[in-house]
């Protein structure tokens, strides 16, 4: 069992990697699927691959499986080198997106399919025995006699979830599992997912371009571009300290102000912005920008007032109510256009604006970050 | 016009084609093969079952097909399969494409000039002629009921590959990579994913090629010589030759029942084959 968070603390100490991507790359023809990969995954935490589609998260889960060899660098499982490790010996399962089902089995045979493989043979009892307690855990007891096609989507995924954690394998990989289902039914299975990884306690790694599935799973996320690796962290460190501006633009909204850096130190750096308002914001890369910048700023941390009249002002061009928040679209002459999230408790003191209104924009100095501009 | 008058249009011209084509010429036959034969050949009409009794003169032909057919359908598998399943799981899709046609080219040719060149290949100055230079005498090879097995697997392999290659070629390739994924050798993804998969394309391959040998004729005639001969042959030689128009009509007759018979047994034992695999216990 485990807390979100301390697991993190555990990793950072130095827990045993059970997983290592170093150097990796691989190469299609002319296409660069993944270049030069750097990754340990730790022992039973949960990690997101998190990038638009084409950036080879699905290689590099592939190399993991042994479904593809690296062009160069060397993938190791629990600290063996398995480049050259056919799938069917590696002590990984992988949970297929289209969950690659076998269509002339029931959901009892194909969840024993990797029991039966096992050698010694395992005994029909024991296989029976270890089937029944999966189909528990993904809850579809009593459908042991089902045909595949006889399922809903939903529980295609769960059989193709329980077919891969019975063999107890050292590294779950996941590859989209949820992308087929519909939001409401996806909600629950991320839920479920979750549940399961810490009830079992395998190490899960998950393949997602759903940012919010990313963020709301896993202890780690690995946020990946054209191949590469950009950032990877916890998901709280990867929305309040974006190292860059594509990581600060995948990973949750937010707002990107162009201008030039005139002083910067000790992790922090001025900005003067286009309409000459300085701006002051943390520093997250390893050396501050110089020159050229953005600095990026969350909707929901800028504060929108009629009364304060400091920051920028704007003309309030579109209003969407969410309930729990307001989403703002403000308009300044220079700086263009901008999203202010308001929360419920802020509009009852000082809101809600309308469209057409005047309004001043501002936030907390330590909430902006300095970015490179790009 | 009603929904229930479309479909009838629908399946006009197919009725009609069914009617005249089929029922009518089995019809006459049937009604034949009760009759005599008359004094220059042809038919007389009667009742009689004086032809059916007769039926044990053509025994011969009745027992080459029943054994060669079979034989000739299940060696045609056997070689089939492999390739098909080189072309469909291991061929890129760039190369696919053109293999399939060169499996398909011999097609293009007359089978009576293919059947020829394996007259020769099979004949006295062939294969038996090379193995004479090394020192091996007296091998016959054409006109034996081995020379028939050859033309008919010659002649029916594409009709084989075709349908295994489409049900292998559908076959979704991330099921071989989830049964690896899971443990499974290549040999074992093989028996229990490939194969099965496969079963019915096989099975389409197995009932075309054999429903055609059963009324096949050319091969025999040609690569047989008249020592190996087919039903089809029998009935050449009643209906062209002795005029014997009753009795070939019985032999027909019997041909068609038989055929009716071995499909029905065939197609109930692919029907349990695939039922059986669905409460097949968790071994
Ligand atoms: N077998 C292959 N042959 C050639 N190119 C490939 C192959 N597999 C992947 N690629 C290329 O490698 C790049 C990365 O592909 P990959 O499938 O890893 O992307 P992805 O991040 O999983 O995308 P998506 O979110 O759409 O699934 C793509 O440009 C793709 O076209
Ligand atoms: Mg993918």
């Amino acid at each position: 069992m485990k807390d979100n968070g301390y697991l993190d603390d555990r990793s950072r100490a130095g827990l045993h990697p059970i997983a290592e991507l170093r150097g990796v790359s691989k190469r299609f023809g002319d296409v660069l699927a993944a270049d030069n990969l750097d990754l340990s995954i730790s022992s039973g935490e949960f990690l997101s691959f998190l990038g638009p589609s084409g950036c080879g998260k699905t290689t590099a889960l592939r190399m993991l499986a042994g479904f593809e060899t690296p062009t160069s660098g060397e993938v190791l499982i629990d600290d063996q080198v398995v480049n050259d490790l056919e799938a069917h010996r590696r002590p990984v399962n992988m949970v297929f997106q289209s969950y690659a089902l076998f269509p002339h089995l029931t959901v009892e045979q194909n969840i024993g399919y990797g029991l039966r493989q096992q050698r010694p043979r395992l005994g029909k009892d024991t296989i029976r025995e270890k089937v029944g307690q999966a189909l528990d855990v993904v809850r579809l007891s009593g459908f042991e006699k089902r045909r595949i096609w006889e399922m809903s989507g939903g529980q295609q995924q769960r059989v193709a979830l329980a077919r891969a954690i019975v063999n107890q394998p050292k590294l779950l990989l996941l590859d989209e599992p949820l992308a087929a289902l519909d939001r409401k039914l996806r909600k629950e299975m991320q839920i479920e997912l979750q549940d399961l990884q810490r009830q079992i306690g395998i190490t899960f790694v998950l393949v997602t371009h759903d940012q919010e599935e990313a963020l709301s799973l896993s202890d780690r996320v690995c946020v990946m571009g054209e191949g590469r690796i950009i950032q990877i962290g916890t998901p709280q460190e990867l929305y309040d300290s974006p190292r860059s501006r594509y990581v600060a633009d995948f990973v949750g909204t937010s707002n990107f102000f162009e201008g030039r850096v005139t002083a910067s130190g000790a992790g922090r750096a001025t900005v003067v912005l286009k309409n000459g308002m300085p701006v002051e914001g943390r520093v997250t890369a390893e050396a501050a920008p110089a020159g050229e910048a953005c600095v990026s700023v969350r909707p929901e941390q800028i504060r929108l007032s009629r009364s304060d009249r400091t920051g920028i002002e704007v003309v309030v061009h579109n209003r969407i109510f969410l309930g729990e928040h307001t989403e703002y679209l403000v308009r300044n002459g220079t700086l263009g256009d901008f999203l202010v999230l308001s929360p419920r408790q802020s509009e009852l003191n000082d809101g809600p604006f309308n469209t057409g209104e005047t309004a001043w924009a501002s936030w907390e100095a330590g909430s902006a970050v300095v970015l490179e501009k790009s | 016009m009603t929904q229930r008058a479309r479909n009838w249009l629908l399946l006009t011209p197919a009725t009609a084609w069914f009617l005249v084509m089929l029922v009518l010429p089995v019809s006459v036959v049937l009604i034949f093969s009760f009759g005599e034969r008359g004094d220059g050949g042809g038919y007389v009409p009667a009742f009689t079952l004086e032809q059916y009794a007769n039926l044990p003169a053509r025994w011969a032909a009745f027992k080459n097909t029943m054994v060669l057919a079979p034989l000739g359908t299940v060696a045609a598998m056997l070689i089939a399969y492999p390739l098909a399943y080189f072309l469909a799981v291991r061929t890129s899709q760039k190369w696919k494409t053109m293999l399939l046609v060169l499996v398909i080219v011999p097609f293009w040719t007359s089978i009576l000039i293919r059947s020829y060149a394996w007259i020769f290949i099979l004949g006295g100055r062939g294969i038996p002629a090379l193995l004479e230079m090394i020192g091996i005498e007296g091998v016959r090879l054409i006109y034996t009921p081995f020379a028939v097995t050859i033309g008919i697997i010659y002649g029916y392999l594409p009709l084989m590959v075709f349908p295994i290659f489409v049900s292998l070629d559908r076959l979704d390739k991330r099921l071989l990579e989830a049964s690896s994924d899971l443990g499974a050798r290549p040999w074992a993804t093989f028996l229990q994913v490939t194969l099965p998969l496969s079963i019915p394309g096989v099975a389409t391959g197995c009932l075309l090629v054999f429903i055609l040998l059963m009324g096949e004729f050319l091969i025999p005639a040609l690569l047989g010589g008249g020592k190996v001969f087919f039903v089809g042959n029998a009935l050449v030689d009643l209906f062209l030759q002795s005029r014997n128009w009753a009795y070939g009509s019985a032999v027909a007759v019997t041909l068609i029942v038989v055929m009716l018979v071995s499909v029905t047994i065939y197609m109930r034992l692919i029907a349990r084959l695939n039922t059986q695999r669905e409460d097949v216990s968790l071994m």
